[in-house]
């Protein structure tokens, strides 16, 4: 019963104090207080939400939260702002690395080079790690994209092994790729950029790179005809990544051109399992009939041919429907949201979704820098969007319940006497009970009652202040809940209008990737057509040679 | 004879006149077609540079309505926050946390990669904040994540707390060390 009345009091107190709440801010105060707020800045700003990184580093006094508040900063759009903070970070004592990078990025996106390239210089030598890493890159690309590869190469070599580097090196032995004649110096390069890519300790990361550099280096050998060296690269691409349909094409082009039609057709049956979409598929079709051809079986040959005839067809076909239906529900819906929306289970998403045509035409869709821009301009307003309409809803009703509670605000003040009372009450029956209480843990439970009808007590003697001030209070609150709502209504009316504009833009771009995609299929029918004919007009020759009508 | 002449007077007037016109007509041309082709750049540039604009407004509402909310919802007296944070960065990783309060679940969180990441590299998560009562009260949580030795865990811990005027925080620590990675939870309340 006794244990029943504590509960009663303490839920009612804490029920007094919940309505009579007054403002109380969370501030930093010492080091433990700075670091949890740094802690969760740092959270905030990698689970993608800026806004609420801003809220905890705004008195922040760390050099640590100084840069959380600049990253939020650039990701809610405020580069100027964001700058004066890095540049003063430039000038402290930890994080001047990174500050230039981050400065650089800002000079970067202005279009600035002089100033992205003297910031790249700073981070590369004050920056550590990761950071440094990316400054020496981007100081070796801008190097490259002159024309001076010597340098870009000086700046790789004085990289440490890992992703940086090795993107470094891919890209160099791409500008030796298209300048030489001779194969073995862009060779070399992918040689030290698969052995980078080796030490980078994301390994997801790693092994997408690292099929994309096998890929590219068996491509350089089979163009330069070095066909066993091309095979050697391609068989080791892993087959559940995503440039996995190119290197089986690749795979058997280099074993059809060193004579073995047999496993080259191997290789490219195993291509035509994938979606059309990507690299290399619809030419693993057109080589399995030419396999088919040169291994003498012509009348397989045909069907083959006739095959990958009809699977262009009814390619052209979904690639109509897919241009249909970016004009009809917009582009956004039709490659964003019904990809994502694909009935692939979750534990079965990675081997299903490369197969998945629409995944496939959105995947290659998405290395398009400017579709990338263009889908995430949706997505952000959309978000924007989603996230006010919810707090539009619960602010309508937070402010229909101080209306309310403003009608009903002449709560009588004996309220507090009452506790009061009760308060006394029970306290006294502690005391006469603390008497009798002769175990440790009865004196404890008791004493933990005693300190917790103190609390109370206190809380009461609040209370009588803040409910003078309640009325005063609940129409400030009111008044401020209008202002936020008009706000909040104001956004979502801009959100609307700059997402129509933005998927305006992402349907005209979808579209004309959809026609392009469109003109590839039907340069492949035109392929294949021209195959089948040869092959009917061969053997109409042969027919006639032997005499037959 | 006369008409012709005039006529070839009139041609010679035109002439360059023509050749201007052309050559006006021709400016006005490269000049549409260049905005033409550079308009879906400028356009965009301009989309963007509006989103930067409505991204600042943004965050400066979610400040306002933030304080606002956590003002009236969660009042000082009573609220109680809970944070996550992880000592040992390569011990775990963290599938999911449930928590429950005084044997009512109040919230739950399954990880994706980033928030992981992020934890490892000193982030720390609010799980919660809600309000409580003065007096006592259990905290208990329920994690599962993968050990680094390849084991999956999962493992319910309990804190007793007491809830005092003013803002009360508890940051629970994980921590899983070698040889075992048998997750240990640490509490440390704030005010």
């Amino acid at each position: 019963m006794m244990a029943l009345r504590l509960r009663l009091v303490a839920c009612i107190g804490s029920m007094v104090l919940a309505l009579a709440g007054m403002p109380v801010h969370a501030n930093a105060e010492g080091d433990a207080g700075s670091q949890l707020l740094g802690g969760l800045a740092k959270f905030a700003l990698d689970s993608g939400d800026p806004a609420a990184a801003l809220r905890y580093t705004r008195n922040l006094p760390t050099e640590a939260g100084q840069l959380a508040r600049a990253r939020a900063m650039m990701a809610t759009g405020s580069g100027n702002v964001a700058r004066e903070l890095l540049e003063q970070l430039l000038t402290g004592q930890y994080y001047r690395g990174q500050a230039a990078l981050l400065l650089a990025e800002l000079a970067d996106s202005r279009g600035e080079p002089e100033n992205v390239r003297k910031y790249l210089e700073t981070a590369a030598k004050l920056a550590n790690g990761d950071a440094r890493q990316q400054a020496l890159y981007r100081l070796a690309e801008i190097h490259r994209e002159a024309g001076e590869t010597d340098r870009a190469g000086q700046v790789l070599a004085s990289m440490e092994p890992g992703y940086w580097s090795a993107l470094g090196y891919m890209n160099i032995a791409a500008d030796y790729g298209k300048r030489d004649l001779n194969p073995s110096r862009a060779l070399v390069a992918l040689r030290v950029a698969l052995a980078m890519s080796e030490k980078d300790s994301d390994s997801r990361r790693s092994d997408e790179l690292k099929s994309r550099l096998l890929i590219r280096a068996g491509h350089l050998a089979h163009k330069h005809e070095d066909h066993d060296k091309a095979i050697s690269f391609l068989e080791k691409v892993p087959l559940e990544s995503y440039s996995t349909p190119q290197g089986l094409y690749l795979h058997g082009l280099a074993l059809s051109a060193s004579g073995n039609h047999r496993a080259a057709m191997q290789s490219w049956h195993r291509a035509k399992k994938y979606p059309l979409a990507y690299p290399g598929v619809a030419n693993a079709w057109l080589g399995t009939g030419r396999g088919y051809d040169l291994s003498g079986y012509l009348g397989q040959a045909g069907e083959a041919y006739l095959a990958a005839n009809a699977s262009f067809e009814s390619e052209r076909v979904t690639l109509r429907k897919l241009a249909d239906q970016i004009r009809s529900k917009g582009a956004y819906q039709a490659l964003v949201r019904d990809a994502r929306d694909s009935n692939a289970e979750w534990f079965l998403a990675d081997s299903r979704t490369l197969t998945q045509p629409r995944t496939a035409y959105l995947l290659r869709f998405m290395e398009q820098p400017d579709a990338q821009n263009a889908v995430k301009r949706v997505a952000e307003l959309e978000q924007i969007d989603q996230q006010f309409a919810q707090r539009e809803d619960s602010l309508e009703v937070f402010r229909r319940a101080i209306r309310e509670r403003l009608e009903s605000a002449k709560t009588s003040a004996a309220a507090g006497n009452h506790f009061n009372e009760e308060i006394e009450a029970l306290s006294g029956r502690i005391n006469t009970l603390n008497e009798r209480a002769t175990s440790v843990a009865r004196q404890e439970a008791l004493r933990g009652a005693a300190l917790t009808l103190a609390d109370l007590k206190m809380s009461l003697g609040k209370l009588e202040r803040r409910l003078a001030a309640r009325g005063q209070y609940l129409n400030e609150l009111l008044t401020r809940t209008s202002e936020a709502l008009e706000r909040v209504r104001g956004i979502r009316s801009r959100a609307l209008r700059l997402r129509n504009d933005a998927e305006k833009t992402l349907d005209e771009i979808a579209l004309a990737y959809v026609e392009e995609q469109d003109h590839r299929m039907a340069f492949a029918l035109d392929r294949t057509e021209q195959q089948i004919a040869h092959l009917y007009e061969y053997l109409a020759l042969q027919n006639i040679e032997r005499g037959e009508p | 004879m006369r008409m012709i002449a005039g006529a070839q007077v009139i041609a010679q007037v035109t002439e360059p006149v023509r050749r201007r016109f052309g050559v006006t007509v021709a400016a006005a041309v490269a000049l549409f077609v260049t905005q033409a082709l550079s308009a879906p750049a400028g356009f965009a540039d301009t989309l963007d540079t509006e989103i930067d604009r409505l991204k600042a407004d943004v965050a400066d509402l979610s400040q306002t309505l933030y304080e606002l909310e956590e003002e009236v919802l969660y009042p000082a007296d009573t609220q109680v926050a809970v944070f996550l944070t992880l000592k040992d960065r390569e011990g775990l990783e963290l599938d999911t946390v449930e928590l429950y309060l005084d044997d009512t679940p109040v919230a739950s969180h399954l990880y994706t990669e980033r928030e992981r990441s992020s934890l490892k590299r000193g982030g720390v998560q609010r799980l919660y904040i809600g309000n409580l009562p003065h007096g006592t009260h259990q905290l208990k949580a329920v994690l599962t994540a993968r050990s680094a030795n390849e084991r999956f865990v999962r493992r319910a811990v309990t804190h007793d707390f007491r809830k005092r005027p003013g803002e009360s925080r508890i940051q629970m620590t994980l921590d899983a060390r070698a040889p075992d990675f048998e997750p240990v939870v640490s509490f440390q309340e704030w005010k």
